[in-house]
Formats: structure tokens, C-alpha cells, sequence
């Protein structure tokens, strides 16, 4: 029998905002343990939520993106339940309102487009960090309070390939808005999967399986084609499919049970009184829009339309958001679009890849590259001296126009020292104008290498070819 | 031993700038009374920084401007207080030091009023009783054989103002928490209208009804009062956004025209009340007031009860699941997690605490849930809908607080009867509303007090105190307290 997998992803994004959703502490990468935290973090009795402005706005601009109708009031729930890690003993959500509705996104699968249903977005708030030791736990309350969003797919994805499609393209919308790290290996970024299989043609769902602590795309991708596999030979064999939770196990690349679920836990959903209906303007909203970031599809026809790189380089420029800054950047210097992204592409990049290092942790400014073009470009310098400039840069922090200056990179331009150069080789070697004018046009490059040669290659090479050309047919 | 307290907020004043007393000759007076508490009406105690505080105060001018300087109050326990140990009347707190100040007291502190000591409650600010909370149950201090009850869940600030511990004292109202008590004490309590004093630092029971107020014995006093408190707070989400305005000075020719809700004086029984209420009216309209006997279903009025309670219980299991001894409080230990919170929350909590738990997760229940707590919200709306428009045409709506003078310590409410469905709950509709109400001494029966009741309409604070104080000059027990009671019934009050 043939199956059709129904899958259906929710993804968690952490919004990157100075403070939490709900409280006035700082967010602070990497700091100790339990010290961006204030009352409301620890749920101290009588402290109270307020709303992070940032956070709504975040949400507006990724629902936007999305194609989803944003709702002009908010709403917000609280899901109650027990767990160490959840210190008011619930979590401020959006059940019954949430600001994004009926979006979609689109994916590309062999070489065709699809659109993938989106259900809802809602904000809420994330839990604190646990880590598990022996025989205790130490809870990082960092986390607790950190904004998220919830993105809720319809179930019209079928194959692992359109699902890690599906949360790189999701992961690209929140990076390139600037709203979120989206990294699934730090956790910015978390995917929980549903999955479920039916004979084709069958408009009945089957039993869903969750799949959790998937911390990657290529995880999610395989960990889906398990278990499509799984559920396919156990409905062949006649066995039933279980309603469980299981995860993913990264060395076997298998699914692996976690708990069989009973009937759903009862959350206990109501409304938060502390936080009434809060109205946004249109204007508010059309703001939040208008002033969000480019959007990677955005930056590309921007890319090819005004900077008019081919498609392959404005796709290699547009492989991180970082990058396409850092490109953006250079190109405000100069209009060498190419050559800049030529020099970007083979001179940055083959450093950053050679050294493993990411554009961030880069430091050469990009006005400095824009400048190194620009010289290369005039022929200022020769191709060599540009490289040697480049790795001076990387290692001082200086501007190129000082190196060059400093490291006597320029090049001779003088006609008159060129032509007696010129004119003692050709007394050295007396038959290569007879050889030129016979057509043998190697003796122009050959007097070409003798003169860099004398001068180690700082001769301007095109005001070098004319005067060659000039003595040799003389 | 000195009485200076048993004075309002403007009299201490006017001493203070008088310079006949000092704010420690008020705090060391205070402090004295509170030693001598035989009415089980205290927490925890701040003596060693109010008596510093009223040293430094006694070294400084007097500002003719501020009310409360050196002035002594005691807050509810429930009130959060940087330093100094706050329960909530509940053993699941005991040891708790909070790290930060409601914004109340903040505001108090400000003004250089000094506070002597928290007072107790119900658990949590549940119950209505002044039985319920870890100290055990609060006696009446009009009655020296201690056979009454005063009221709660504000139990201790109704005793620490009616035995003139201190001039006032801070207590908050979900229900009736502080115009109950205030009623069977003697006092004037209010609420005001939601959205205007800050609830930041208040322990949370149920956060769509819970208001902070307070206890005086003057309508005066709770005025000014007010009008300090009446400030918005960032930290609130629910802070009002409307501009402040002070109440003060109030002006009683302004009320034309009150509503008493008949449905209400007729499930009051006793006749002693009843009396004192329709002379009282007499006089009212006797000074050209319009007062409107006006009708309201009964059936709606005996859903307050049982939708008060629904909704409250429903709000109070979300608000006090921080409870669970993992990051603050009385921990009690155990393997997991789960058998921390379990065993902290199974000890922690009193009787009444869990019963409440139980019937609000029963009502916020999927299954339930539509027939519950969305039912008891409905019923709330068309309460609201309903009083709306009576206070869209009157001043307030007027009543006797309670159907019956202060309870025996034993005694228990029958609660199927419409007296108690009705004239011992209606209160809770300044609570579904979130109107201005304010109680105000009405009369003595054998030496206990009993109350009036004065509801306006939202942001009509300023409404509600003129016709307290209207009343208060008709009715004449301003001021009455434990240690003047007797000159009253020589008045033949």
C-alpha cells in the first residue's frame, strides 16, 4: 500500500528584545546564571506583567512576512500547569486570540513552488533553563520571561525535505527581520513535529506521533523520513500506531520512544486579568511594518536590480544575513558593485572559510574593502600587492590607503623610466622587433616579463604594454 | 497612657505642625498598643525602624502640606514589604522577606508616614471571616469578653483602626474584604475605583476583582487618603491612564439624588438596623436629597454569591500556583520536584485554601468550563450591565453594609437563606464593577457596630465620598473607635 504523510510543525522563535516579554529585566547573551531576572522572573507574590512594546512589534513584523491578517487587539491567556521550570505556575499566552492568522509561506522542492498553510502565530513567554544533574537540578532563570513566538503550520507539509524546507525558510524570515538569532543549536530556535501517515486518497488523518529535541534541519528532515518509514511498516504489517511522543536519536538516526500519551493534559486556559485588551492603531501597525527589515527575497532582487550582480553572486552574498550586511555596507563606498562582490566573495570569504570564522567575528571594516577595490580597480596596485594589502589589513586594522603608502605598494608610471627599461632590454635582445613585426607576438610578453622582472612587478602593466608595443614596432 | 491616636489623619496633623506632639511621641504610642494587642490582630512587627524613622522625622520642620508625616499605620499582611517579613496569613509563606515595597507603601514612605507593623488576615486573603489565616481567628475589639469575630479577610487593620492602634490602616477588598469588617468595626473602609491605586505588591487572590484600599475613621481621612494613593503606577498594567484628579475638598451639597435597591432591605431582618436605616434616609431627604427605591431581579442578586465565588476561586488556583516551595517560602522537601511542590502546597495550605482550589480548577475544567466559570462571568456582565444603569442616574446606591452587627466566634451563616444570598453579599458588586464603595458607621446594636454602604460609579470616587460624608454629618459617629464608644451611647447612639 502507498502512504501519504501528513505533517504538521510547531516552531518556537526567541524574539531578540533588550528586556522579556512581561518584565522590565534585562536580555543578556551568555550571562551568569540568574541575574537578567526581576520579581516577576522568580514570581515573587504581588509583582505584575507588563508588555514588552519590542516584543509586539517583533510579532507584527513576522506575521507580516508570513502573509498572515494581524489582529488590531490583543489578547492574553494563561496555560496553567506545574513544572519546576515554570515559576508563576503559568505561562502568559495567546490562546484564544493570537495576533497572526491564516498565513503561509512559500518553499521550493524540485525546482517547483509550494505553499505551506500557516495556521497561527501567537506570542508567549519562555521558561527557565534546567540542567540536570545526577541526582538534582539547577534552574537558570536567564531564560524565564524571554519573548517568543509560536508558529503553528497547517498540515500540508508530506515529506521531511519540505519540512526542513519549511523551518530554513522560517529560520531566514526571523533572521533576516532581525527579530531573532534563529539558531536551532542554541535553542532560539525549536521545531516540535506531528506526524502522521494515511493511504493515498484517504481523507481520514491517522494516529499523530510528536518528535522532540530536534536541533537541526537536517535532524528534522531525517528524523521525519524515519518515521514515515516506521509508521509504513507497521500499518503494513497490521500493528497499530501508537499516539506517542518520541525523539530523535542522533547516532542511530532513528526516532526513539519518549512517553506514550494519555488523554491531553487539561491546561486550564482563562484569560490573564493582569494584562487587559490592548488595541493597536493601524498606524502602529503599518509602522511595525514599514520599518521592519528586508526580507531575503527582497535583498535579492534588490541585489540584482540595483547592484546588478548575477544571480550567483548575489545568492552567495545573500547565503547569511551578516554577510548581505556586510556587502550592503561595502557598497555604500563605491559603485564597483562587481569587482566588490568579486573581492568579497574570493578574498573575504576564502579567508573566513580557510580560518573558520563567521563574518561577525570579522574586523576589517567594509568601507576598507570598498576602498581596496577601488585602488585595485585604477591599478593603483597590482592584483598581488591588493593581496598583500588584504592579509596587512586583517592583521592591523589599518586602512589600505596607509599600507599601500607604508608597504610602498605603487606602481611605476613614469614613460620616460619605463621606455629606457624598455629600450635596454631590446638593446640586450636586438632581433625582437624583427621577431615582433613577423608576427611573432610572444616577444612582446617577453620583454613584458624582463621588465616586471627588473622592476619586481610594479610596473603599471597597460602604460608597459603600449610603450613595449611603441619600441618594438620602431 | 497616652490617646493621641485615637485622633483622625488632620488632627495629628495639626498637632504635629502645632508642635503639641512628635511623630515618636505617636510612634512609641503605637508601638505600646500594638504590645498590648489582645485581639490576635498582628504580624509581623517594624518597631526598630519606625521608632528610627520617627526620631529623624522628630529633627525636621513639619511641612503644612503633607497629611501623613509622622503619621503611624499598620499595613495587611498581604502587602508586599522590602525587609520585612510578609505571609499572607499563611503558613506556605511563613519566612518569606519580600525584596521589594508595593507601590503603596512606597508611596507612604514617601510621605513619611511610618509603619508599625503588618497585620493579619484570612489565608491569603480568603475566607471573609477572620478565622481562616495561620494566626487563628481575630476578636471584635468592641467586645471585651472577646465573643465576636470582626470580619475579614482585612481582620487585623479593621482591629488596628478600631482600637486606635494607629489612625489607618491598609487592606485590600475582593470581595468585601475591607467594607465587611469596616462594617463590624466601626469604621469607615473603602475601595476604590479599579485602576486607581496601584495593585503592584499586593498578594493576588483574584486579580479582576482584588483591589487595595483601606480603614479610618474619618470620611475625611479616607479622602485625603485617597487622594495620595491615587496615582498611576507603570508596574500596574491595570494602572488607569486617566488623569488624577483629587477628591479633596469635598462638597456634600453636590449629592441630589441616591438609589437603595429594595431587593436588599427586604432580606434584611433585623429590625434594629432597619431602623436606623430609614431614619437615617428621612434625613436625607430631609436635606433635599432624592432618594429612589428601585427594583432589581432577586434571582440575579443571588447569583452574586455563587459567581463570586466561581470566578474568585477560578482566578485564585492560577494566582497562587507560584506557591509550589520552589523558589521562595516554606519549603517542605522531597525527591522530586513534583513531591516538593506536593508536600509544600499540602502543608502550606489550610482547609478553606484547598476546598477553594478545588472548586476553581473544577470550574476552569475543559468539560466545565463553558458551564462554570464562562456562566459565572456571563452572570457577572449582566450584574455590571444592570448596576451601570442605575448609577448612570444616581449619585450612589445606598444599603445597610450588613444584614446583622458582628458574628459570634462560633457561629455560621445559614447559606440558602436570601439574607445571606442576598444583604450579606451584595457587596461583591463593587467588586464586579470595580466601582467606588465605602463604608461608614450607621449605628450601635448592644454595643457593636453595624455599617452603611455607598457605591458610585466608576471613577466617580470623588462622588462616593460626598455622600459618605453627607451621611457621616447626618448619621454623627465620626470617629467612633473602642476607646469613645461609650460617649456615643451617652449621645444615645
Amino acid at each position: 500500500m502507498n502512504f501519504e504523510a501528513i505533517i504538521g510543525l510547531e516552531i518556537h522563535v526567541e524574539m531578540k528584545t533588550k528586556t522579556k516579554m512581561f518584565s522590565s529585566a534585562p536580555i543578556r547573551f551568555k550571562a551568569e546564571p540568574n541575574t537578567n531576572i526581576t520579581y516577576l522572573d522568580l514570581a515573587y507574590p504581588g509583582s505584575l506583567p507588563r508588555l514588552n512594546k519590542q516584543g509586539v512589534i517583533n510579532a507584527i513584523r513576522v506575521s507580516h512576512a508570513l502573509h498572515m491578517s494581524i489582529d488590531d487587539t490583543l489578547y492574553f491567556d494563561r496555560k496553567n500547569y506545574f513544572y519546576a521550570d515554570l515559576p508563576k505556575g503559568y505561562q502568559i499566552t495567546q490562546q484564544d486570540r493570537p495576533i497572526g492568522k491564516n498565513g503561509y509561506l512559500e518553499i521550493e522542492v524540485n525546482d517547483q513552488k509550494k505553499k505551506i498553510g500557516i495556521e497561527r502565530l501567537h506570542m508567549e513567554e519562555d521558561t527557565a533553563m534546567q540542567h540536570h544533574y545526577s541526582d538534582y537540578t539547577l534552574l537558570d532563570y536567564n531564560r524565564v520571561g524571554i519573548p517568543l513566538v509560536e508558529i503553528v503550520s497547517l498540515p500540508e507539509i508530506r515529506t521531511g525535505e519540505e519540512a526542513r524546507k519549511y523551518v530554513e525558510k522560517i529560520k531566514e524570515i526571523v533572521t533576516y527581520l532581525d527579530v531573532s538569532d534563529g539558531k536551532m543549536e542554541n535553542g532560539s530556535l525549536r521545531c516540535d513535529v506531528n506526524v502522521s501517515i494515511r493511504p493515498f486518497g484517504s481523507d481520514k488523518f491517522g494516529t499523530k506521533v510528536e518528535i522532540k529535541n530536534l536541533n537541526s534541519t537536517a535532524n528534522i528532515e531525517a528524523a521525519i523520513d524515519y518515521e514515515i518509514l516506521r509508521q509504513s511498516s507497521l500499518l503494513i504489517k497490521g500493528q497499530e500506531i501508537a499516539q506517542e511522543t518520541r525523539r530523535f536519536d542522533e547516532a542511530k538516526k532513528e526516532t526513539v520512544l519518549m512517553r506514550v500519551k494519555t488523554d491531553a493534559v487539561d491546561y486550564k486556559y482563562f484569560s490573564e486579568g493582569n494584562i487587559p485588551p490592548v488595541h493597536l492603531s493601524q498606524e502602529f501597525i503599518r509602522h511595525a511594518i514599514e520599518t521592519s527589515n528586508e526580507l531575503y527575497d527582497q535583498k535579492l532582487e534588490r541585489f540584482l536590480n540595483d547592484y546588478k550582480l548575477n544571480d550567483v553572486d548575489a545568492k552567495i552574498l545573500l547565503s547569511s544575513k551578516e554577510l548581505a550586511d556586510y556587502y550592503d555596507e561595502a557598497a555604500k563606498n563605491t559603485k564597483l558593485y562587481q569587482p566588490l562582490a568579486n573581492f568579497v566573495i574570493s578574498e573575504v570569504l576564502g579567508y573566513l572559510n580557510k580560518n573558520n570564522i563567521s563574518i561577525g567575528e570579522f574586523n576589517v571594516k567594509p568601507n576598507n574593502i570598498s576602498t581596496l577595490v577601488e585602488i585595485l580597480n585604477n591599478k593603483e596596485i597590482n592584483s598581488k600587492q591588493g593581496k598583500d594589502i588584504f592579509q596587512k589589513m586583517i592583521e592591523t586594522n589599518k586602512d589600505p590607503l596607509t599600507l599601500k603608502n607604508e608597504m610602498g605598494a605603487t606602481l611605476i608610471t613614469d614613460k620616460d623610466k619605463i621606455r629606457a627599461d624598455v629600450l635596454e632590454i631590446i638593446s640586450q635582445n636586438p632581433t625582437l622587433p624583427t621577431d615582433y613585426k613577423n608576427g611573432k607576438t610572444r616577444a612582446l610578453g617577453f620583454v613584458m616579463g624582463l621588465l616586471m622582472k627588473k622592476n619586481r612587478g610594479k610596473v603599471e602593466p597597460n602604460l608597459a604594454n603600449e610603450i613595449i608595443k611603441e619600441e618594438l614596432l620602431k | 497612657m497616652n490617646n493621641y491616636l485615637n485622633l483622625s489623619i488632620v488632627e495629628l496633623h495639626n498637632l504635629l505642625l502645632k508642635g503639641e506632639v512628635k511623630p515618636s511621641t505617636l510612634v512609641l504610642e503605637a508601638i505600646e498598643k500594638c504590645k498590648n494587642d489582645e485581639f490576635n490582630a498582628l504580624e509581623a512587627l517594624n518597631f526598630d525602624e519606625a521608632l528610627k524613622k520617627a526620631y529623624e522625622l522628630d529633627k525636621k520642620e513639619v511641612p503644612s502640606d503633607n497629611y501623613f508625616f509622622g503619621i503611624p499605620y499598620i499595613a495587611k499582611d498581604n502587602l508586599s514589604t522590602k525587609g520585612l517579613e510578609t505571609t499572607g496569613g499563611s503558613n506556605i509563606l511563613k519566612g518569606y522577606v519580600p525584596s521589594f515595597d508595593a507601590t503603596v507603601i512606597s508611596i507612604l514612605n514617601s510621605l513619611d508616614a511610618i509603619m508599625v507593623a503588618k497585620s493579619t488576615l484570612d489565608e491569603l486573603a480568603m475566607g471573609g471571616s477572620g478565622r481562616s489565616g495561620h494566626k487563628g481567628l481575630q476578636y471584635n475589639p468592641f467586645d471585651k469578653t472577646k465573643m465576636h469575630l470582626i470580619g475579614g479577610s482585612s481582620s487585623g487593620s479593621a482591629i488596628v483602626t478600631a482600637a486606635s492602634y494607629v489612625p489607618f490602616a491598609l487592606g485590600s477588598d475582593t470581595g468585601d474584604s475591607i467594607r465587611k469588617p469596616a462594617s463590624y468595626g466601626g469604621l469607615v473602609g473603602y475601595k476604590p475605583t479599579y485602576g486607581l491605586i496601584s495593585r503592584f505588591g499586593l498578594f493576588p487572590f483574584s486579580v479582576s476583582l482584588d483591589h487595595i484600599g483601606y480603614f479610618t475613621r474619618s470620611v475625611e481621612d479616607a479622602a485625603i487618603l485617597f487622594d495620595a494613593l491615587n496615582k498611576y503606577d507603570e508596574n500596574d498594567y491595570t494602572s488607569s491612564l486617566k488623569e488624577r484628579t483629587k477628591v479633596c475638598p469635598l462638597d456634600e451639597k453636590e449629592v441630589k439624588k441616591v438609589a437603595v435597591i429594595s431587593e436588599v432591605i427586604s432580606s434584611i431582618k433585623d429590625e434594629k438596623i432597619l431602623n436606623s436605616f430609614k431614619n437615617y434616609v428621612q434625613e436625607l431627604e430631609n436635606r433635599g436629597v432624592k432618594v429612589d427605591y428601585v427594583n432589581v431581579d432577586s434571582n440575579l442578586l443571588k447569583a452574586i454569591y455563587p459567581s463570586y465565588i466561581i470566578i474568585s476561586s477560578a482566578e485564585a488556583t492560577s494566582n497562587n500556583a507560584n506557591l509550589d516551595g520552589v523558589k521562595f517560602g516554606n519549603r517542605k522537601e522531597g525527591k522530586t520536584y513534583q513531591e516538593v511542590m506536593f508536600n509544600t502546597r499540602n502543608e502550606g495550605f489550610g482547609e478553606l485554601i484547598k476546598r477553594r482550589f478545588i472548586l476553581g480548577s473544577y470550574a476552569l475544567m475543559k468539560e466545565n468550563q463553558e458551564e462554570v466559570y464562562l456562566k459565572a462571568k456571563r452572570v457577572r456582565h449582566a450584574i455590571v450591565d444592570t448596576f451601570n444603569k442605575i448609577l448612570d442616574e444616581y449619585d450612589a446606591f445606598i444599603a445597610p453594609a450588613a444584614p446583622s452587627v458582628a458574628r459570634k466566634v462560633n457561629e455560621d451563616s445559614d447559606a440558602l437563606d436570601d439574607t445571606y444570598l442576598i444583604a450579606d453579599n451584595y457587596l461583591a458588586i463593587g467588586n464586579f464593577g470595580g466601582y467606588p464603595s465605602i463604608t461608614i458607621p450607621l449605628g450601635l446594636k448592644e454595643g457593636l457596630p453595624f455599617g452603611l454602604s455607598i457605591t458610585s460609579k466608576i471613577f466617580a470616587d470623588k462622588k462616593c465620598f460626598e455622600v459618605a460624608k453627607l451621611s457621616e454629618d447626618i448619621i454623627g459617629l465620626k470617629g467612633l473607635s473602642t476607646s469613645n464608644i461609650d460617649e456615643f451611647i451617652k449621645e444615645g447612639k
